[in-house]
């Protein structure tokens, strides 16, 4: 009895994950059409949900070729739950695995032991790490944006409306973030290269209230400061209330990363300066695809570079880059 | 209360603040200025009047884990009610806070019911909330904007609406608290609640009154979150509750129920706040801010022990 109800929960997990109109994953898929499972980071967050939607679509669009299980953890700092869901994918028979890692070293026991078992792997959005790659002797394609170039495609599109030596801050997301670094990076690049002086970088923790709290004691320390650089838009918005309560919208500029619908409203009232689309809704698409052919084929593509786009007032006006739906 | 006892309850507190706001005074540059102090008065009025919630549920014995996530649901509420039903505002702040008080309820209402302990009740709740948020909002910040930021940019003397509102909260808290039969009747039901039922206190109504408050006051929290981002972040609140209670912790209210004090716990939630400011002023890293945190968070409730002593003496 416990364990039909269990065997229940699980089904219900799993079916959950993807919506209900999906071939239900533990149904039996048509013969000789595959079975795909994109396992992402946390749904909570709208850069997964727009992933999980794109890929839907495209799923729904291409029934014939393959059926897809979708599957997400609750935090991007619950680790242990994607390294189970790779361990329950694979006994669940699947061919291939698409998965975005919560982590990108303590994923890659789970990501070879799915390759021994026959599973096909690849590693979308945030990479896995090279050096544990390659101390376990294997390859596992990478299909995803370059975060550091987005970040300084943005970060120099604000370096034109600065003077050389103005005061700026960066607002970092989770320390431990492969992307959250990337774009750390990516700032620090444009920002030293246009000989600006970065004066403080503080975590937001990816967050709008921490970011609210963070920007505001940094205009009261650096009270002649000009830009805050934050490394996603939810943490962009938490900067644009602290500047709204020190009377300082305008005078200090603000950028952020992901291109999410609200910051496009900030954008449109000027008190945000651009962002980056990353165009989440391709990203698992990319990944699908070069799953697909590498059941077919056998043989391991090289990484694939999917596009980072600057938005800002202007392309808004021209109407492109619209909001993913 | 004699004015020894006001000066050891008080006084500890108040000092550790001016001993920390000292310490950032002399180690950063723009520290103490009066925009200081407005960004901390504005930023803590959710952390103030969730505080005052929790006092009460811990007075009674109980624990409130949900208060995070209901907090994320109300501001969700809020913003849905004012982008996608376009509801007046008055109507939505009416929704956001029913949403709340909804909560509240059924967590009081399943913890005497089944006679259930209220940190797996709440836990449940936490869970509910924050999926519940995610539906809502299709996990995408809602923008607010004009419409909500308004009751923010109501001030006077450069403090905002929300934080005079907080401050009324933990006034009539602590009034409730230690001048009406409520108030004695919760510290009665978290000292002994078998002897505080034969006495003829109607623990039962008593315990879903005290989580009903904390519900209505976690969402409270929301709509004054929600005002001064000018958005409603579904990831709102996650963590809060900790946070909250170690605010209170800190102000001497005792996790084993039957003693505690509102205004104390509004002294927890100015610490908490004077060390994220100052800590970001100085342009911490996280993992400083986070040692820094935890220790002064322990070194206050041993202060607060010591305290204890001085009054039994």
């Amino acid at each position: 009895m416990k364990g039909a109800i269990a065997a229940a929960l699980v089904g219900l997990m799993i079916l959950g994950g993807c919506g209900g109109q999906d071939a239900g994953p533990a149904a039996p898929g048509a013969p000789g059409k595959p079975r795909i499972a994109l396992i992402m980071k946390s749904l909570a967050n709208e850069f997964f949900l727009t992933m999980e939607q794109g890929a839907k679509n495209h799923q729904a669009t291409h029934s014939g070729e393959y059926d897809l299980i979708c599957n997400g953890i609750k935090d991007e700092l619950d680790v242990n739950r994607q390294i189970q869901l790779v361990e329950n994918m694979v006994s669940q028979g699947v061919e291939a695995i698409v998965i975005a890692p919560a982590d990108s070293k303590a994923l890659v026991a789970a990501c070879k032991k799915a390759q021994d078992a026959g599973v096909v792997v690849v590693n979308i959005d945030n990479k896995l790490d090279e050096g544990v790659l390659a101390e376990r002797g294997i390859k596992i394609p990478f299909v995803g944006p370059d975060n550091r170039k987005g970040a300084k495609l943005v970060a120099d599109f604000l370096a034109k409306k600065l003077q050389p030596g103005d005061p700026v801050a960066i607002v970092e997301g989770v320390p431990t973030a492969f992307n959250g670094i990337q774009r750390k990076l990516g700032f620090e690049d444009a920002m030293n290269g246009a000989g600006m002086k970065i004066v403080t970088s503080q975590s937001g923790s990816w967050e709008m209230a921490k970011a609210n709290q963070v920007v505001a004691a940094m205009i009261t320390e650096h009270p002649d400061l000009k830009a805050v650089l934050c490394a996603n838009d939810s943490m962009a918005l938490g900067a644009v209330a602290a500047l709204k309560s020190a009377d300082k919208v305008g005078q200090v500029l603000v950028i952020g990363y992901d291109g999410i619908s609200a910051v496009r409203e900030r954008i449109k009232d000027g008190s945000i300066l651009g962002t980056i689309e990353q165009h989440a809704d391709q990203l698992a698409v990319f990944g699908i695809e070069y799953a697909l052919e590498m059941i077919k084929t056998k043989a391991a593509p090289a990484d694939r570079e999917t596009p980072v786009d600057l938005v800002t007032l202007e392309q808004l006006n021209a109407g492109e880059t619209p909001a993913p739906q | 209360m004699n004015s020894r006892r006001l000066l050891t309850d008080y006084m500890a507190l108040a000092l550790v603040i001016v001993g920390l706001v000292l310490v950032f005074g002399v180690s950063t540059q723009n520290f103490l200025q009066f925009g200081t102090f407005r960004n901390i008065a504005n930023q803590i009025p959710d952390a103030m009047v969730v505080a005052v919630g929790m006092t009460f549920v811990l007075i009674i014995g109980g624990i409130d884990l949900s208060v995070g996530s209901v907090l994320g649901l109300g501001s969700a509420m809020l913003g849905l009610c004012l982008v996608r039903f376009e509801f007046p505002l008055p109507v939505a702040i009416a929704a956001c806070l029913a949403t709340g008080l909804a909560c509240g309820l059924l967590n009081g209402f399943l913890v005497v019911r089944w006679r259930l302990p209220s940190f797996i009740v709440t836990l449940g709740m936490l869970e509910v909330a924050s999926g519940a948020t995610y539906i809502l909002t299709q996990s995408r910040t809602v923008y607010v904007g004009e419409p909500i930021e308004r009751v923010s940019e109501v001030a006077a003397f450069g403090l905002s609406l929300p934080f005079m509102l907080a401050i009324a909260v933990v006034v009539a808290g602590q009034f409730a608290l230690s001048g009406t039969v409520f108030g004695r009747h919760a510290l009665a039901l978290g000292a002994n609640a078998e002897s505080a039922r034969l006495s003829g206190i109607r623990t039962r109504g008593l315990t879903v009154a005290v989580f009903a408050l904390s519900g209505v006051l976690a969402s409270l929290a929301g709509m004054m979150q929600c005002s001064r981002l000018g958005a409603s972040d579904p990831n709102a609140g996650i963590g809060f509750e900790l946070q909250a209670i170690a605010a209170v912790v800190i102000g001497g209210t005792s996790l084993m129920g039957g003693r505690g004090s509102v205004v104390n716990s509004f002294f927890g939630v100015i610490i908490i706040a004077v060390l994220a400011v100052g800590l970001a002023t100085l342009g911490a890293q996280e993992s400083t801010k986070r040692l820094v945190t935890g220790g002064v968070i322990v070194a206050a409730v041993i202060l607060d022990y010591y305290r204890h002593r001085l009054n039994k003496a």
